[in-house]
Formats: structure tokens, C-alpha cells, sequence
């Protein structure tokens, strides 16, 4: 490792150590009258267990039509921003009734910082996108961090104008690292949407997570 | 001195293990005794040798009798205690003293595919007068190695009980005996392959039609672990066993309603013992064993010696009565054993082999002996009038099928096959005289317009799903979410949709939710062919257990039904079968003694219709607890007549769907040839609150699912609910063949 | 009062709501995120309206929950989106608060939700469909069958070179067809079109049809009340379509007065009405629906669907047609609304007439010239011509930069001409085509594109066969 990538990796520490913080806004996903279950300042949990099976705390309630969703927290942090004037009241979809501020933990920091040293494989249109089928089920049997993927090989379908389009590989092959977004849900252009490890880089970038998981309080 | 020590330190055991399994009884009086024993151990080389050994004889005469005292206030509780005590008796102990010498095949204590599961080839000698006989046996059963963790505490796994039957076969192939040695608090309820359930399944299939004697020995007999290597031709339990469809505090889980990582009152776990009837003695009253061999007080022990001696004369008896009662035998022997009965045998030698006649009258007789089992724990509330007029009718029908398809197709069938053997030559002779002519029209004209024939073609129209029938739920005004929402973004399901022309499934995603059963019967066969048969046999609460009466009762008035199996004849697009439906709605589709009838009784009749049987599995949470190992062996039983059936040529096909977990799936469903599941349904041995308890791990919440069932080779393939009506039709055509031989 | 939910977006939201004005009814318009900058938005906050953003235009709960919110009483559907959804038709006339639903019976939609449903109602009345299956088939061998029956068929026409289509009956807009111009290839096409059609459709239902190669596409307009009137508003040419087989030109009449065709277009015209009143008679059709038919040059015609809903080109009929004395020109949408909501007709087949020519073209943000590929970007400068021959109906604003939403079709305009004869028209046509500007860039900075070129090339072969 070069004494460069060194600074540059102790820059990232320092400025995620100045604010741990990431902000989550609540909307509602669709219409229908709310009743807020969380005050403000309220610590909530987030999704557990070892596959997200375990519900958080219970944010608010939807119902629409006679059906009573119930909604959790995605994650671990504390109320801000909640709008209790909402509660019992009718409200659109995508209304934003809460915020969630969250600590990064050590692992999305981590997460955070892989950012910037994985190949960021970018949205090129503001669409919906849903993994290759041949690479789903490659990650599927292999896991995350195990799929190889070679250029020419289908990595995406970009989803728009209810035109499916098949987004292969180009560039070095490399691993599929990490997956930022959510099938079904429209990505803005420009979003990351996967981060791609060179093999070779496998080292240096396991490196580094050492390096934070030491560093990282 | 040294031997002296020894006899101390054994006393020190024998206090422990009292104290251990009796002793709140005692309170204050064990603590004396423990004192004084412990003085004794301080003065062992102060003391005389005589004082020594007088003092010893003095405790030793006291703990004896406190020992006799414990064993009469024995509670089943305390039996579950006893066998589970590390200073228990284990297989390797039987091994050692019951038998003369042994070979422990595949696998020796850690190194082994499942510690659990012990087999060994072993030789069992007998003296008759001056001359010693040595028997080759296949010894089989499990090891909970006194506490040693890698046993697992004789809990098998689906590859252990895998182990077991392939000892079994080998037994089978060198026609030796097996003794099987029950000790096992349960099988390991994980899913990998061969699966827990199916693998007991498989286990009891085979059984059902082994070619040697099995001779069972019952210490720890915990529900469907035990029955792996349960399905013998007589059952002996140690006296101070316990033999039980679940373990106390699993019943008191269940019974108290606990939420998970709650534990059972001490109260409700003894409840329950009490109420499950788990002693040897109460097996014995109920019919589901044959004999008890008695233990000393507190049961056997690994140094109680006595004690094997005289289980080394009991295995001996047991294998030749079950050798004699189907042998054909000398004028003088018979004689002799019609006199004094097959238990008498110490004095003459018994060959421990069968020839091919005796070996049939071994399968047929332990056959029996299984069909026999809990038909007195079930009413028929029929009068005995019309019980009579139906089983005519019965009658009947079965001479009809006789003369029909034996008596009148055979030759039939024969003379047909012979006309198109005939046809077929003529018809290569014909070809030959008229190729070049063909060839030549071929050349000049357009391909002749030719249709193929098929009758097949208007068939496949009517295989749809029948329509007619409006569920119940479908009435409300409301929206409802897909389970699956998240991950395919379905969209709210209008309930009257969903339950009337989506049949219950997520239009977006084809998530499965669950349809009463009256679904399936109106929307699956012909019209007005459903015709149910011994709806009357209904069940009861053979072990009065408490507060049960009050529960079937509930049961009874929720659905108007006596038991949860709905046994009927029906028919698909013409071909007739018959359907045995276990359904969740009477005490969640448990199976007891009456189910357990009504389920032979089906196979019964299918096999002398010669239909094809369909056992629809709406859903089954297991065996029904409250009727003890009544409802045990109805997995043995049905398992049976499922082979029964299965020998005389049936086509037998399981479905399952929504929940079928436990016996029933590790018995008479698990050991179908052709198994499939209804999409979104979960099929296993254990729920994930048990798999938690039992083997300390999570699992994923889809660890049930049909498509994992699948995976793991389960079953065979996932039914969409749509298709049911043309998948089984085409299972049962295609399945079957063009010559069904019941079409 | 009634008050009308417009579950639906972009022009034809602004259709209805105009029409909804033109009635004096009250309506609520309903939105989604994506859409926050179309003038349909915009307009329905006009005069205080009031609008609602929600997740979905296809999810009927969004809508329903709004409907009931707002108080409405009827809901129109639009086009595409819920318009041909019979449950959902079915959910709004059934549901414990009942709502009208502007478009046919649910029974109706339903009939005619499956065009082999359609094929075989129309064959029960002696209706022309195009030979091949009438239900869907699941056996190999009754497909080789057909495929068999309707070679000999075309050889015996004394079509040289026959050819069958193998459609997955669950199918639509192009996806799942393959064509078979061998009869020994039929058994693997029928194969593969099964497993696709059960991969992608969940139903292994497969249609044999005879292709056709050279045809017109030709729609009859009805309009029919609730009280069993039925009238028909003339015909329409839409043979102009994209790849994937999506209008882009539509003409009314559907055959040009002026041009010598093989057979006499009256006589065609004549039949396909009458057979479409038929149907519409005989279905107790209750709504404004579109019969679409093929034509093929030697005046053999077939019924292909039924379009149970109003239809993005109603505005050319309407356009050449006039009621009584009134001036010409007629709003189908306006007839629509008022005919679901239980009005009588009010005029008979004799009083309505038909004038001149009128031609609708679909502006659209595609790339013509490599597989209609969509186009997304932001609309920097829109200008459409105005004339007094001339109808506009677009929700792109022409005051304002507007990003084109992701999530549906890039629709930018519907222009319509009139002109006295199908000549004038088409120099009308030529002549707007000339003075729409658009000018946009996407993300990389590109220029947009547009299918203008496209529309000029094809508006000379408009009312022509191909031979």
C-alpha cells in the first residue's frame, strides 16, 4: 500500500469519526390515514436477526382500503423530525412523516468507505434495475463477494418506459462486492448501483476493512 | 483397602443417583447419610478394615432401602428423569455384558456419521445342557454414551436413522435377527437430506416387509425417534422406561400455550407426564407393548450386573418366540409350546432361521399385529344395523371389482394384446409390397391432409378447475397484503378476488394464501362425485386426559366432524380414486387412533378396488399428543397398510399443503413414491420453535418451505393450486400409464 | 352532483377533465410522484381543484382510497392502466360504497378481455375472424392438427408460400409470436412458444393463426348508452404502427374516397359496421368501444378485438363527425362520461354525418430508425402550431423545461388535422410536421429525438395496402 492510499484512507477515518451520522427519512408508500406509534427522540430498532427476519420497533400504521399495514423501523437510531400533526390524519403517498438518525456502526463505515475505493458500477438512466437472471442465480448459489462476473456477461436489466433493456459488462472482471439497490424501486440516474472488486484488489481492499475495524471506535 | 475404596466410591454413586432422581423426598435424611459416608471416606485408613466395611454395609443396607422406598413413589416424571440420568444403562453397556462379543460397524465413537446411532454385528451364545450355541444378530439402536456430548444424546439424525436401515438391509441379506435398542429421546429434527421425517419414513416402509425378525427393546422411546427402528415383530420396554409421543416439557410447551424462550411451569411439565401416560405399565395397558422386562429399584444402572444377565435370557426368549410363533415345527416341540407357550424355551435350542414360507408368515403376522393396534381407542357411531347394511354393500362392491377386473379382464386383455401383435406383423409385410408406390405419390402429390388421432384432445378441456364453490372469507369489503409485497412489489389483494376467482393466490407474485378445505372438495373431482365413506368413526380421549373431552368436543362443533381425516371416493375426469384428506380445522389435522384407522381403512379399500389413492395433506401438526403413543403407533400402522397396498400395485400419491409437519409426514405420507407440495405450503419434521430448543440454532424463516423440500429431494415437485385438478390427472394418467388397471 | 375521479394521467386526464368542465361535473385528479411536473397536475389545481399524490396509477386500492377520501361517485379510467381491468371495473360497481364506472359493464369487459373469448363470440354470430384456433391449445398433437388444416387451407387459396403464426394465447403487444412457414418445424415452435408463454405468462396456452401478410388495420367506433341505444360513429385507418405494433398515425375515414382499391371500400365499411352493431347488440354492449378489424387487399376482412374503453384516437372521429345541426365536431369522452352516468343518447344513427378527412399523429420521444427505442431527457423549448384546423392534446408544458418521467411511455403530444378531403388533410399534416419544435438534451448532453421524421415519411402510404 502506498503511503497516498494510506493518507487517504486515514482522511476517510477522520471525517466519518467528525459525523457518524446518516439521516433516514419515513415516507408513507401509499395513501391512506396514519397513526404515528413513536415520539420524538424515541430510540427504535432496526431489522435483526441473521436473515432481517426479525421486525424493528413499530414506526406507524397505514390503512387503506380496510387494510391495516403495520410499519417498522429499517434501522437502528433515534426520532427526529416527526410530524405529529399527521397522526390520524388521511395522507398521500410519499408524505415524509418522520426522520430516523442513525450511528453508523463499524460495518457501514466500512460500507461507506468501500464506496469510494470499489469500481462503482453507476445508474446510466433514472430506472428501475433488476440483477442479470444468469447473475442473480450465480449470487444466489455463491453469495455476495463470491460472483464473478467477466465483461460481456448481462449485469443488469435497466427497466424504463416499460422497455427492458440488458446492461452487460464492460470493463475489467471483477467481483460483485456489494448491491446498493432494491429490485422494484426506481433508481435516479447517477445512484450507485453495484460495487465491483477486481480480483486482485481483493487484498488491499480486505486490507482495508481491517484497517478500519482496528481503527474504528 | 483398594477394594474397600471402590465399594465407597460406588456407594457415593448409588447416593448421588438417588439423590438425583428421588431426592426431594428424602430432605433432610440424604444429607445424613451423605455425612456419614463422608467421615467414613476420612477415617478409610484410620478405621479398621472390619469397622470399615461394617459401616459400609450399614449405609449400603440404608440407601437399599431408601432406594425401595424412592421406587414406590416413583412418578412418570421421575422415569424421564431416570432415563435421561448419565449413570443410565446405554447401548454400549448392552453390548458389552448382554452379548458375547461384538463388531461395531461403520463408524466408531466420534468418527462416525452420526455417533448417535449405534450398529454392530454381535453373537449371543446359549447353553442348552452341556453344549453352547453361538446367534449372529444385527444389533442396531442408539447410544447416549452416559452424557457424552457427541452422542447428542442418542438423538439420531436423518443420516443416522439412514444408518440404521442399511444395517437392517444387510441383516435382512444374511437373514439374521435384529435386536433394536431404543434409546433416544427423539430424532434431531433438521431437514438436510435424507431428511428427519422422510428418512423415518423411509426407515418404517421398510420394516413393514423386512425379512428377519426385529425384536425392539423400549429404555427411552421418544415418539417419532423411536418408531426409526420401532416397527418390530414384538416390543419389549424396560420397566423403569418412558415411551411417550413427545417429551413432558414439549407437551406442557404446547399445553401452557408458552411463547418461545418461555419456560414450562414445573407443575405443567408433571401435568403433562401424568396425563401422556409414558410408563412402561401404561404402555402395556394400552397394547402398544408387548412385555416389560424388570428393572432393579430406580432402574438398571451400567454396573448392575444382575440385571443384564437376565436381559441376555429375555433377548434370547424374545427372538425365539417370535422365531416360533411362525416356524413350522416338529410334532413334539409343537406340542410342547402349545403346553407351556413360547416363553418357555430355556432348555431347548432354537434355530434363528426361517425358510421362505415362515418368512412370509413373519411379515404377514407382524403386518397384523400393526393393524391390530389401537382399534379400541375410536367409536363407531353407527347402529350396529346400518354398520352391517354398509359393510355389505361393501361386500358387494369388492366381489364386483373381483369378478370385473380378475376374473373377466385377464383373458380379455390377453387376447387384445395378442390381435395387435398380429396387426403389427401384417403390417410390415404390407409396407414392404407397397413402398415403391407411396414413395412415388409422396413425389408427386402435396402431403395428404391426415389428422392424428387422439381421444385425449376433449379431455384436457375439462381439467381446468372446477368453479361453483365461493369460500366463506370472500364476503368482506377489504384489502389484504401479500406476504410477498417487498420483494415483488404485489399490490393490496381485494379479499373477494383473492377468495373467489384468484383461489386464494397473489395475482402478482403466486404466494398461496390458505383456502378452507371445503375448497379443495368442491373444486378438484367431478361434480357430485365425491361420496364419503366411515365419516362415523370418530375419536375419543383414550387416555382421559384432562380437560381433552372439552377440547374434541369444540372440535366437533366447529366442523360437525368426528375425527380429522375425511375419507371419500371420487373421481377425476372419469377415473375413480380414493381421497384421504387430513384437514387442519379438527385439532389441526392431528392424526390419533381413529384417523389412523380411517387411513387403513382407505388404503383397505383401494386396494380391493384397485383405485388409485390420493392422501391430500391440508394440513397436520403431527400426532395428537393427548392420545399418547396410541397416536405413536398409528405411524407404524398406517405405514403398513400403505405397503400393503403398495405390494398389491396401487398408485399412491401425497400432496401437501399450507403446514404437514411431524409423525404423519415421517410415516404413512413421507414413504409415498410420489410425493408433491401445493405452492407456498411447508412441509417437515419439527417447526422452528422445536429445531431452536433442540439443536440451539436459528434457522431461515423459509427453512420449511416446498421449494427447500424440493431442494433437499422431499419431495418430488410443487403444485400450483390452479393446476392441482390437471396435474393430478395427469400424475394419475401418466403415473399410472395407458393400462391403469383400475380405468 | 356527481364527481369524477380521473384515474389516469397525461392527455387523457386533460381530456376528461375538460369534458368533466364541458358537463359541469366535479372532478379530483390523482397523481404520482414522477408525474409532479405534468400539466395535468397543473390544470387539475386550477379554480381550487383539488389533486392527490399517489403511489400508483395501477394500484386500484390508491385509487379506490382516494375515490372514497374525496367523495367521489364515478371513477373514469382513462386508457391503458385500469381501463380494460374488468375486476377492477367489477371492485368499483360492487364494493359496499358503490361507485359508477365510466366504461362498460365488468361482464362486458370481461367477455371481451381475451381476444380468443372475442374469436369465438364472434364466431358464434358468423362473424369473419382469422382462421386458426379458437380457444387456446395445450396438446401437441391438436396443434399439428390445425398447423395441418391451415397450410391445405392457403395451399388451396393458392397461396405459394403459406405461413402460420404461433401466438402464446396469454400474450399481447408482440411478445411470444413466432412464425411457422414449415410444417415440420411447427412441433418446435409450438414447443418453445409453450415453455415461453408458461415462463412469462404463467399459462402454457398456445394460438395457431394463418398469417397474414399484406392488411389494413381498421377500427369502427360505437357509442352506446345504458339503455340499450347503439350508434356508430364511422370508421378509422390505423395501419400506421411502430414495430411493436403501437399506433402512430390514425386516419378517419378508414378508406381514402378518392383511391381505387380492389374492392368497394363502401361495401366493406358497410359490413364491418353492421357486424360490429352485431356484436355490440348481442354482447348488450353499454359503453363507447372500438371493433378492430383487418383488411386485406382483396377486401377480405377479419375481426381481430374489441376495445372495450375510449381509445387515444376517438379524436378523429370525432373530428369529421357533426350531430344534427350543432357545428362539427364531436367530444367522444364527453359522450362517455354522460352515457355511463345513465343519460339517454339523444340522436339516432341518421343524425350524425360525416365531413372531410382528419388525421391524428402521436408525437412521441423515440428513436425510430433503431427499434423505437424511447428517449429520455428534458424538454427544454416545445412550440405547437395553432390553426383552427387543428387539435392539441398534450401534458408536456410549453412554458417550462420538463423532464420526461421514466416510468411510462414518452408520450409528448397527439396533434389532430381536419381537412375537406384526404388530400388536404395530408397537406395539413405535412405542413404541422414542419412547424412543431422541440428541442431537449438527456443526461449525456444529446440532442432529442423525436419520431417526427418517421410520421412525414409514413403519411404518404396512409390508406394504402403495401402491393
Amino acid at each position: 500500500m502506498t503511503s497516498k492510499q494510506q493518507m487517504k484512507i486515514e482522511d476517510i477515518i477522520a471525517e466519518y469519526k467528525r459525523n457518524p451520522y446518516q439521516v433516514f427519512t419515513i415516507s408513507t408508500p401509499h395513501t391512506g390515514i396514519v397513526s404515528l406509534k413513536v415520539t420524538k427522540g424515541q430510540k427504535v430498532q432496526g431489522t435483526t436477526g441473521k436473515w432481517l427476519e426479525r421486525k424493528g420497533t413499530l414506526l406507524y400504521t397505514l390503512v387503506r382500503q380496510g387494510n391495516e399495514k403495520r410499519f417498522y423501523a429499517p434501522i437502528d437510531g433515534e426520532i427526529t423530525d416527526l410530524d405529529e400533526s399527521l397522526d390520524g390524519q388521511f395522507v398521500e403517498a410519499k408524505t415524509p412523516l418522520m426522520s430516523i438518525k442513525h450511528k453508523l456502526s463499524k460495518e457501514e463505515a466500512i460500507n461507506k468507505v468501500l464506496e469510494k475505493f470499489l469500481e462503482i458500477y453507476n445508474a446510466p438512466e433514472t430506472a428501475k434495475y433488476y440483477l442479470a437472471p444468469e447473475l442473480y442465480q450465480k449470487i444466489e448459489q455463491k453469495g455476495l463477494k463470491k460472483a464473478l462476473i467477466n465483461p460481456g456477461e448481462e449485469l443488469l436489466i435497466m427497466s424504463r418506459m416499460k422497455r427492458d433493456v440488458v446492461l452487460n459488462y464492460e470493463g475489467r472482471p471483477g467481483i460483485i462486492y456489494v448491491i446498493y439497490f432494491k429490485p422494484n424501486t426506481t433508481v435516479n440516474q447517477g445512484d450507485p448501483l453495484l460495487g465491483i472488486c477486481p480480483p486482485e484488489q481483493l487484498e488491499f481492499i480486505s486490507h482495508l476493512v481491517k484497517r478500519i475495524y482496528l481503527e474504528w471506535e | 483397602m483398594i477394594e474397600l475404596e471402590k465399594q465407597l466410591l460406588f456407594l457415593e454413586k448409588r447416593l448421588i443417583y438417588l439423590n438425583d432422581i428421588k431426592g426431594e423426598i428424602f430432605g433432610e435424611r440424604l444429607n445424613t447419610l451423605q455425612n456419614w459416608l463422608a467421615k467414613l471416606k476420612e477415617q478409610l485408613y484410620t478405621l479398621s478394615a472390619k469397622d470399615v466395611q461394617k459401616n459400609i454395609n450399614k449405609i449400603s443396607a440404608q440407601i437399599s432401602l431408601y432406594e425401595k422406598e424412592a421406587e414406590k413413589k416413583l412418578t412418570p416424571l421421575d422415569y424421564v428423569r431416570i432415563v435421561r440420568h448419565p449413570f443410565r444403562i446405554s447401548l454400549k453397556d448392552i453390548l458389552e455384558n448382554v452379548y458375547d462379543d461384538y463388531v461395531e460397524l461403520a463408524g466408531a465413537d466420534e468418527c462416525n456419521i452420526d455417533p448417535a446411532v449405534v450398529a454392530a454385528r454381535a453373537t449371543i451364545n446359549r447353553k442348552v445342557g452341556h453344549r453352547i450355541y453361538t446367534y449372529q444378530v444385527m444389533v442396531i439402536g442408539h447410544e447416549k454414551g452416559h452424557g457424552e456430548e457427541f452422542r447428542n444424546g442418542g438423538s439420531a439424525k436423518p443420516w443416522g436413522n439412514a444408518k440404521a436401515l442399511q444395517f437392517m438391509k444387510v441383516a435382512e441379506t444374511e437373514g439374521i435377527p435384529i435386536h433394536s435398542y431404543i434409546f433416544t429421546p427423539g430424532a434431531f429434527p433438521i431437514e438436510d437430506y435424507p431428511g428427519a421425517a422422510q428418512q423415518i419414513a423411509r426407515n418404517l416402509y421398510a420394516m413393514a416387509g423386512i425379512r428377519v425378525p426385529i425384536i425392539a427393546f423400549i429404555s427411552e422411546g421418544g415418539s417419532g425417534g423411536a418408531e426409526a427402528i420401532g416397527l418390530a415383530d414384538l416390543r419389549l420396554m424396560f420397566s423403569h422406561g418412558y415411551y411417550s409421543v413427545i417429551s413432558p416439557e414439549g407437551a406442557a410447551a404446547i399445553e401452557g400455550k408458552l411463547k418461545e424462550g418461555k419456560k414450562a411451569s414445573p407443575e405443567l411439565i408433571r401435568f403433562c407426564a401424568e396425563q401422556l401416560k409414558i410408563t412402561a405399565k401404561d404402555n402395556l395397558q394400552l397394547g402398544t407393548i408387548d412385555r416389560i422386562i424388570q428393572e432393579p429399584p430406580l432402574g438398571a444402572k451400567r454396573e448392575d450386573y444382575d440385571f443384564f444377565n437376565r436381559l441376555k435370557r429375555e433377548v434370547i426368549k424374545a427372538t425365539d418366540e417370535v422365531i416360533l410363533s411362525v416356524k413350522s415345527l416338529g410334532t413334539l416341540r409343537a406340542y410342547h409350546y402349545k403346553k407351556n407357550g413360547y416363553k418357555d424355551t430355556d432348555n431347548i435350542y432354537v434355530r434363528w432361521q426361517l425358510d421362505e414360507k415362515e418368512i412370509q408368515r413373519l411379515i404377514q403376522k407382524r403386518r397384523q399385529k400393526y393393524r391390530n393396534m389401537g382399534t379400541n381407542f375410536y367409536v363407531d357411531l353407527r347402529s350396529p344395523l346400518h354398520r352391517k347394511v354398509s359393510n355389505l354393500k361393501d361386500k358387494f362392491l369388492y366381489a364386483k371389482t373381483y369378478i370385473c377386473y380378475d376374473l373377466l379382464r385377464r383373458p380379455r386383455r390377453r387376447i387384445q394384446q395378442f390381435s395387435e401383435e398380429i396387426k403389427a406383423e401384417l403390417l410390415v409385410i404390407f409396407n414392404h409390397l407397397l413402398s415403391p408406390l407411396v414413395k412415388l405419390r409422396n413425389k408427386i402429390l402435396p402431403p395428404k391432409l391426415s389428422y392424428l388421432v387422439s381421444e385425449e384432445l376433449q379431455e384436457m378441456e375439462k381439467v381446468c378447475l372446477r368453479g361453483g364453490y365461493v369460500s366463506p372469507r370472500a364476503k368482506v369489503d377489504k384489502t389484504i397484503s401479500c406476504p410477498n409485497a417487498e420483494r415483488y412489489g404485489c399490490y393490496d389483494i381485494w379479499i373477494p378476488d383473492l377468495y373467489s376467482e384468484f383461489c386464494g393466490i397473489c395475482p402478482n407474485c403466486g404466494h398461496h394464501f390458505p383456502l378452507e378445505y371445503q375448497w379443495y372438495i368442491h373444486c378438484l373431482f367431478d361434480k357430485n362425485s365425491v361420496k364419503e365413506f366411515n365419516a362415523e368413526i370418530a375419536s375419543i380421549n383414550p387416555l382421559n386426559y384432562k380437560g381433552f373431552d372439552e377440547k374434541l368436543e369444540e372440535a366437533r362443533q366447529k366442523t360437525g366432524r368426528h375425527s380429522a381425516i375425511i375419507t371419500f371416493d371420487a373421481k377425476i375426469l372419469g377415473i375413480e380414486l380414493i381421497v384421504a384428506m387430513l384437514y387442519s380445522d379438527f385439532r389441526g389435522g392431528t392424526v390419533g387412533a381413529a384417523e389412523g384407522e380411517k387411513f387403513v381403512l382407505a388404503c383397505e379399500r383401494a386396494k380391493r378396488l384397485r383405485r388409485p389413492l390420493l392422501a391430500y395433506v391440508h394440513g397436520t401438526a403431527g400426532i395428537r399428543i393427548q392420545e399418547g403413543t396410541i397416536g405413536v403407533i398409528q405411524m407404524p400402522k398406517c405405514t403398513v397398510a400403505v405397503r400393503e397396498y403398495l405390494e398389491a400395485g396401487g398408485l399412491y400419491i401425497v400432496v401437501y399443503d399450507n403446514n404437514s409437519y411431524a409423525g404423519p409426514v415421517a410415516s404413512f405420507l413421507g414413504c409415498a413414491p410420489y410425493q408433491f407440495a401445493i405452492r407456498s405450503s411447508k412441509i417437515g419434521f419439527a417447526g422452528p420453535r422445536v429445531i431452536r430448543e433442540t439443536t440451539g440454532e436459528d434457522i431461515p424463516p423459509d427453512y420449511h418451505s416446498a421449494r427447500n423440500a424440493l431442494r433437499r429431494g422431499h419431495i418430488q415437485g410443487i403444485w400450483d393450486r390452479r393446476d392441482f385438478r390437471k396435474n393430478l390427472y395427469m400424475a394419475l394418467r401418466t403415473m399410472g400409464g395407458k393400462n391403469l388397471y383400475y380405468r | 352532483m356527481e364527481k369524477v375521479l380521473i384515474a389516469n394521467r397525461g392527455e387523457i386526464a386533460i381530456r376528461i377533465m375538460r369534458a368533466c368542465k364541458a358537463l359541469g361535473l366535479e372532478y379530483v385528479v390523482v397523481y404520482t410522484e414522477e408525474d409532479r411536473d405534468s400539466e395535468h397536475v397543473r390544470l387539475g389545481r386550477e379554480n381550487g381543484g383539488k389533486v392527490f399524490r399517489i403511489a400508483s396509477y395501477t394500484d386500484p386500492n390508491e385509487i379506490l382510497e382516494i375515490a372514497d377520501f374525496a367523495r367521489c361517485t364515478a371513477i373514469h379510467p382513462g386508457y391503458g392502466f385500469l381501463a380494460e381491468n374488468y375486476r377492477f371495473a367489477r371492485r368499483v360497481t360492487q364494493r359496499s360504497r358503490p361507485l359508477i364506472f365510466i366504461g362498460p359493464r365488468p361482464e362486458v369487459i370481461k367477455e371481451l378481455g381475451s381476444k380468443i373469448n372475442t374469436k369465438s363470440i364472434a364466431k358464434r354470430l358468423g362473424i369473419p375472424v382469422i382462421p386458426g384456433s379458437d380457444r387456446p391449445i395445450y396438446n401437441e398433437v391438436e396443434a399439428e392438427n390445425i398447423g395441418i388444416k391451415l397450410f391445405h387451407q392457403q395451399w388451396e387459396e393458392g397461396i405459394k408460400h403459406p405461413a402460420i403464426l404461433v401466438k402464446a394465447s396469454a400474450g399481447g403487444g408482440g411478445m411470444g409470436i413466432e412464425e411457422v412457414y414449415d410444417l415440420n418445424q411447427l412441433r418446435a415452435v409450438y414447443r418453445r412458444i409453450k415453455r415461453y408463454a408458461k415462463k412469462h405468462f404463467g399459462d402454457e396456452g398456445v394460438l395457431l393463426e394463418k398469417k397474414l401478410s399484406d392488411f389494413n388495420h381498421i377500427e369502427v367506433q360505437l357509442v352506446c348508452s345504458r339503455h340499450g341505444e347503439r350508434v356508430h360513429f364511422g370508421t378509422r385507418n390505423c395501419t400506421i404502427q411502430s414495430i411493436f405494433r403501437q399506433k402512430r398515425i390514425e386516419v378517419a375515414p378508414a378508406f381514402d374516397p378518392d383511391y381505387r382499391y380492389q374492392f368497394d371500400p363502401n361495401e366493406i365499411t358497410e359490413k364491418i359496421v353492421s357486424y360490429s352493431l352485431k356484436m355490440a347488440a348481442y354482447l348488450g354492449y353499454d359503453n363507447v368501444g372500438t371493433w378492430e378489424w383487418i383488411v386485406t387487399p382483396e377486401g377480405k376482412f377479419y375481426l381481430l378485438e374489441v376495445n372495450p374503453r375510449i381509445q387515444v384516437e376517438s379524436g378523429v372521429s370525432g373530428f369529421i363527425s357533426q350531430i344534427k345541426k350543432q357545428p362539427r365536431g364531436v367530444d367522444l369522452v364527453k359522450e362517455q362520461i354522460r352515457l355511463a352516468l345513465g343519460e339517454k343518447l339523444k340522436y339516432k344513427q341518421k343524425h350524425i354525418s360525416f365531413h372531410g378527412c382528419s388525421i391524428e399523429f402521436r408525437i412521441i420521444a423515440e428513436d425510430t430508425l433503431h427499434g423505437f427505442r424511447p428517449w429520455g431527457g428534458t424538454i427544454t423549448k416545445f412550440k405547437l402550431p395553432q390553426h383552427d384546423w387543428l387539435q392539441v392534446h398534450t401534458h408536456v408544458p410549453q412554458d417550462r423545461p420538463y423532464a420526461i418521467p421514466s416510468d411510462y411511455d414518452p408520450n409528448l403530444a397527439l396533434i389532430l388535422v381536419w381537412g375537406e378531403s384526404v388530400a388536404q388533410a395530408k397537406e395539413r399534416g405535412k405542413r404541422l410536421l414542419e412547424e412543431i419544435v422541440i428541442e431537449g438534451k438527456n443526461n449525456q448532453g444529446e440532442e432529442i429525438i423525436t419520431n417526427i421524421e418517421f410520421l412525414k415519411e409514413r403519411l404518404n402510404s396512409i390508406q394504402r395496402f403495401a402491393t
